[in-house]
């Protein structure tokens, strides 16, 4: 007892106060004694779980992605089959024909999506917020594609763009309600779903105004309720002090709402990147597996289409590769933003 | 039921590995706490009442020393076989079960021979609700409840297994002055009425010396001095004590006995027989000062407080420790209007001298140490 | 906005009256004109304020019918027969009901089949990841072990990864080393033989994906906002770990419990990548991978029967409606809290 009494150096109680001691020695000195093995017996399914699929698949697939050719047909080989070590996969997916559409098409509709579906989300979040009468009725409504399948509702949006019949001799029988509704502006008929004759190579702009506009559409549901609940933590005297100086409400938006807003702003851009470079189920919902118009099968394929095509062949070294490329496209992309949205950011 | 503490040490590693500093949080503590009786464990924060409160109830296990409830040996008991009751600072009442499921969800846990029937466990919660007066409010959630009333459930909760020991950590820290006033006079009632070894851990030295029977006086981990409140408060064992008991707090000054006289400064005020020449602490409880024309301690005015009863005479003195010297006095005496000085004569019994490095009482005359735990 | 409107309204008016009462003193003729100015100013605020608000409702209303309209075009060419639906000027409201659709499309796609398989994936992937999802959650709130925040840290780092980069090897694994070309089996390892065929089974939908580390930290943040003292409170009065879980801490943390369960049934609902990759069987199907290779071409034209497909489509929204109908509070919170997508 002696002896651990004297190492003991009463000064330290001058400085730190009861609750400081309590929170950090007391409470888990209660669990000490009986708790030693709990915690780790309590975590052990999700630890194990995790361990194989999560934690041995980080690093399997960076062995994969450096192995060259690795192929699983070959890897499970009884004796197994030596691969050699080097960065032939990276060079063959980047050489590959198919993964130059794929990354142009993810971009694309990133740069095309993320900030269409934030600026027309920003606007409806404030317009919602400025309304009380059948406010909850209308943010409901513009929830309502979240709780959607994105497969089931994608075949909608097919349905409602295609057109029924031969497009290019004009033996149609309906040109689709799309096509419809715009020529009632006056517009010509578009073959939005490509199913006539269709000239490869050639960019598909009207598929991707399709996928676009499902895109958006399924993305805005997610960004409005970040936003308006955003906005609606928002301290009120903010608004009643520019009220006060006679602020316009152009202003109000630019200089009051949008600073206030920064973080969610960031927050929507963000994951709306992270989630648009992983575009894959959507594209499937419209144009089914073969990523495209009937006539141009892959033409709008994705890094993660790209990735998914790869598994069914055992070209696991070239999915590998893909992935990690993929990663690290969306991590660079993810650094930049955060970057940005420091500097802009007001908090 | 006796609680006897045996030097129960409590000492808490660091987490900072590289320092290897430890923590003493409670120190050799040996004390018997008599069966039946109300002891507060008196303190400021960091002084380890709380430790010792979680340690009696089996939270935490002491490092070293031993704990017995009557002749039985508890110190490696979990918490539910101890027979304790504890109510946190803070009440720790479930925010989603009503009152009545409140108090009933101790009895709920118990097991083998104690277990009760869903008859016996409601008249227990009645009998324990009915204590504590809440028996009308047994339906409601605890959100619903005033801070005192969430109190009493709390006290009710922990009283419903009748436990053998009652524990309380800072029970009236959360309530508002005039509660505190309501509650402990309440606290007291129910230690009576139900004869249970209660044990509260209190900062408020006015609480503590209300109710207890006992009071315990700690610093850093150290027990201080232990007895009845009135004692412990005519007779400090050290500075410590003299200083945490008393509202208004004591006068310290800096003094030296020189021939057996105390001087405070160029004041010779008071005969000390028995003391050997040094320099000393002196403490004069605020009551101790008699103010007389020719008094020895010689202050300068700055202020008269009238309190009604009494008056409160504020003044300084270069001998002082403190920013000023606050004395109490009768409402009859009659301060001279304009006085620049006031001169006091001082009540040898009032007056305390502290060694000055060990901070230790020394008595003289015929002061002389009272031990009054053994009274009890 | 409105209620800040009715704000500036009363502080106009109490400007006026402020106005009037210093005016009066100085000149009774300056009092009108500031009166009338004040009152044209406000009549003009007045206009500006009904006009900017007609142009939200209209605005906003335009914007909720556009994103309702897949919903209303799904129902109404579910209905609608073939020849309806491929008029050439499609009709906005159908002709004739033939509900007969979603009987057909029922069984072109075999959806009592899928339902089954889905559902039963659903309940029993959810069960399982919330039981572990909560006695995790609880570890990490609660208990007090070596090398907790450690494994902390790790298990919210692999959050930053893409689930594809695990999906390659989860594919190699199911299929090489518990599948059909399983590894185990020529090489004549009895455990890995033991283990069986995952290929096409039920597990293999279930299994790999029953740990979800955001809901983990999710629960986990729920948890730690419980006092600790109810928790020493339970231990005095010697309730067990696994009793205070049930008793205390479910129910204080039960809207997030809510919130997780909906959106893990949502998930396998929706769920189509992993199924179509290794339980693409008709026995395994699930909904989606099933609605999605049905074929609704119609035999005597060789054309696409739309409405029977939107039917089936209908079918399968259907349930996701209802629960969001009922349980539209949960969903909503739990995706801005988790601030998750899809």
């Amino acid at each position: 007892m002696a002896e651990v009494l004297k190492k003991v150096k009463h000064g330290v109680w001058d400085v730190f106060c009861v609750e400081w001691i309590w929170k950090r020695f007391c409470v888990d000195n209660v669990y000490k004694k009986f708790d030693k093995w709990k915690g780790w017996l309590y975590l052990s399914p999700a630890i194990i779980l995790l361990l194989i699929f999560t934690v041995w698949p980080i690093f399997n697939t960076v062995r994969m992605a450096f192995l060259e050719d690795y192929n699983s047909l070959l890897a499970n080989r009884p004796g197994g089959w030596e691969f050699e070590v080097g960065f032939g996969n990276f060079a063959k997916v980047v050489q590959y024909g198919e993964f130059t559409t794929c990354l142009t098409n993810t971009l694309l509709l990133c740069v095309l999506t993320v900030p269409l579906s934030t600026i027309l989300a920003l606007i409806i979040a404030v317009c919602l917020n400025s309304i009380k009468f059948l406010s909850r009725f209308i943010q409901t409504i513009f929830f309502l594609p979240y709780v959607t399948n994105s497969i089931a509702i994608g075949m909608v949006f097919a349905a409602m763009f295609s057109v029924v019949g031969n497009f290019d001799s004009g033996l149609v029988d309906t040109y689709g309600i799309i096509n419809n509704v715009l020529g009632w502006f006056g517009a010509d008929p578009i073959d939005w779903m490509g199913t006539g004759s269709y000239t490869i190579g050639e960019f598909p702009w009207p598929s991707y105004v399709v996928m676009v506009i499902y895109i958006v559409w399924n993305a805005l549901p997610f960004k409005i309720l970040i936003l308006l609940g955003g906005l609606q933590s928002v301290n009120k005297q903010y608004y009643e002090a520019a009220k006060v100086d006679g602020t316009s409400r152009t202003r109000v938006f630019t200089r009051i709402t949008v600073p206030l807003l920064s973080p969610m702003i960031a927050y929507v851009v963000i994951t709306g990147f992270i989630g648009g470079f992983k575009e894959y189920s959507s594209i499937v919902g419209v144009f089914g597996d073969g990523m495209g118009p009937i006539g141009d099968a892959g033409s709008l394929n994705t890094m993660v289409g790209f990735i998914y095509d790869a598994l069914p062949q055992q070209q696991l070294g070239r999915a590998s590769a893909a992935a990690l490329i993929l990663f690290g496209i969306i991590f660079i992309v993810t650094m930049i933003n955060l970057a940005v949205s420091k500097k802009k950011t007001h908090y | 039921m006796k609680v006897e503490l045996q030097n129960l040490t409590k000492i808490f590693p660091s987490r900072n590995k590289k320092s290897g500093e430890q923590v003493v949080a409670v120190n050799n503590f040996t004390f018997a706490i008599p069966d039946g009786k109300l002891v507060g464990l008196l303190g400021p924060s960091g002084c380890g009442k709380s430790t010792t409160l979680y340690m009696i109830s089996g939270l935490q296990q002491p490092t070293a020393g031993k704990i017995f409830f009557g002749d039985e040996d508890v110190t490696e008991l979990s918490p539910e076989n101890r027979g304790i009751g504890l109510v946190f600072q803070n009440y720790a009442l479930y925010p989603h079960m009503t009152v009545k499921q409140n108090i009933l969800f101790p009895l709920q846990n118990l097991k083998g021979e104690d277990k009760m029937t869903k008859e016996e466990m409601l008249e227990a919660a009645y009998h324990a609700a009915k204590l504590v007066q809440i028996d009308e409010l047994m339906d409601r959630k605890p959100s619903e409840l005033s801070g005192g009333q969430q109190q009493r459930v709390a006290i009710a909760r922990a009283l419903v297994k009748m436990p053998r020991v009652l524990l309380l950590d800072e029970p009236l820290s959360n309530l508002d002055a005039r509660l505190r006033l309501q509650t402990r006079e309440e606290i007291r009632r129910i230690q009576k009425e139900t004869g249970i070894t209660t044990i509260f851990v209190t900062h408020d030295q006015e609480e503590a010396m209300s109710i207890s029977d006992v009071i315990v006086v700690m610093k850093l981990g150290v027990v201080q001095q232990i007895g009845k409140p009135q004692s412990v408060y005519d007779d400090p064992k050290n500075l410590f004590v003299a200083k945490f008991l008393g509202t208004p707090p004591i006068n310290v000054f800096d003094g030296r006995v020189e021939g057996g006289k105390l001087w405070l400064g160029e004041d010779c005020v008071l005969d000390v027989p028995g003391v050997e020449d040094k320099p000393v602490h002196v403490g004069i409880r605020p009551e101790g000062f008699v103010p007389v024309d020719d008094g020895a301690l010689v202050c300068k005015l700055s202020n008269v407080e009238v309190m009604g009863r009494d008056v409160s005479i504020v003044s300084t003195h270069a001998a002082s420790a403190n920013p000023v010297v606050r004395s109490i006095v009768d409402a009859d005496y009659n301060i001279k209007v304009g006085a620049e000085s006031v001169a006091f004569a001082l009540k040898p019994h009032k007056v305390f001298l502290f060694d000055k490095e060990t901070e230790e009482r020394i008595y003289f005359g015929n002061q002389k140490p009272s031990d009054n735990v053994e009274e009890n | 906005m409105s209620e800040n409107n009715v704000n500036l309204q009363a502080e106009d008016i109490e400007v006026k009256a402020e106005a009037r009462e210093t005016t009066e003193v100085a000149s009774p003729t300056l009092n009108t004109m500031a009166e009338r100015d004040m009152a044209k100013i406000t009549a003009r605020q007045k206009v500006v304020k009904v006009l900017v608000k007609v142009a939200l409702y209209a605005f906003l209303l335009t914007m909720a019918l556009i994103v309702l309209f897949p919903f209303y075009w799904m129902l109404i060419s579910s209905v609608k027969s073939l020849e309806e639906y491929n008029l050439a000027a499609p009709t906005l409201f159908p002709q004739e009901f033939h509900f007969d659709n979603y009987t057909k499309g029922f069984e072109i796609a075999q959806l009592d089949v899928l339902f089954l398989n889905t559902v039963y994936v659903g309940i029993v992937s959810t069960a399982l990841s919330l039981v572990i999802t909560v006695i995790s959650a609880f570890a990490f709130a609660r208990l007090e072990f070596k090398g907790k925040n450690a494994l902390f840290a790790a298990l919210l780092a692999t959050m930053m990864i893409p689930g594809e980069l695990f999906t390659i090897t989860n594919y190699q694994t199911i299929n090489n080393f518990l599948g059909l070309n399983s590894l185990g089996r020529e090489l004549g390892s009895d455990f890995l033989k033991s283990i069986g065929n995952w290929s096409n089974t039920y597990t293999v939908l279930i299994i790999p994906f029953l740990v979800s580390v955001f809901y983990i930290y999710l629960l986990r943040q729920n948890f730690m906002q419980i006092p600790n003292e109810l928790y020493l409170a339970a231990k005095v009065d010697g309730t067990s770990d696994i009793k205070y879980l049930w008793k205390v801490m479910i129910p204080l943390a039960l809207p997030t419990i809510i919130s997780i369960t909906i959106l893990k049934m949502m998930g396998a609902w929706n769920s189509y990548v992993w199924p179509r990759l290794v339980a693409n069987d008709d026995a395994h199907k699930l909904i989606t991978n099933g609605l999605r290779s049905a074929s609704f071409v119609d035999e005597a034209t060789n054309m696409t029967h739309y409405p029977q497909q939107m039917a089936a489509v209908a079918i399968v929204s259907l349930p996701l409606f209802l629960v969001f109908l009922f349980l539209r509070k949960y969903i909503m919170k739990g995706v801005s809290r988790s601030g998750i997508k899809g």
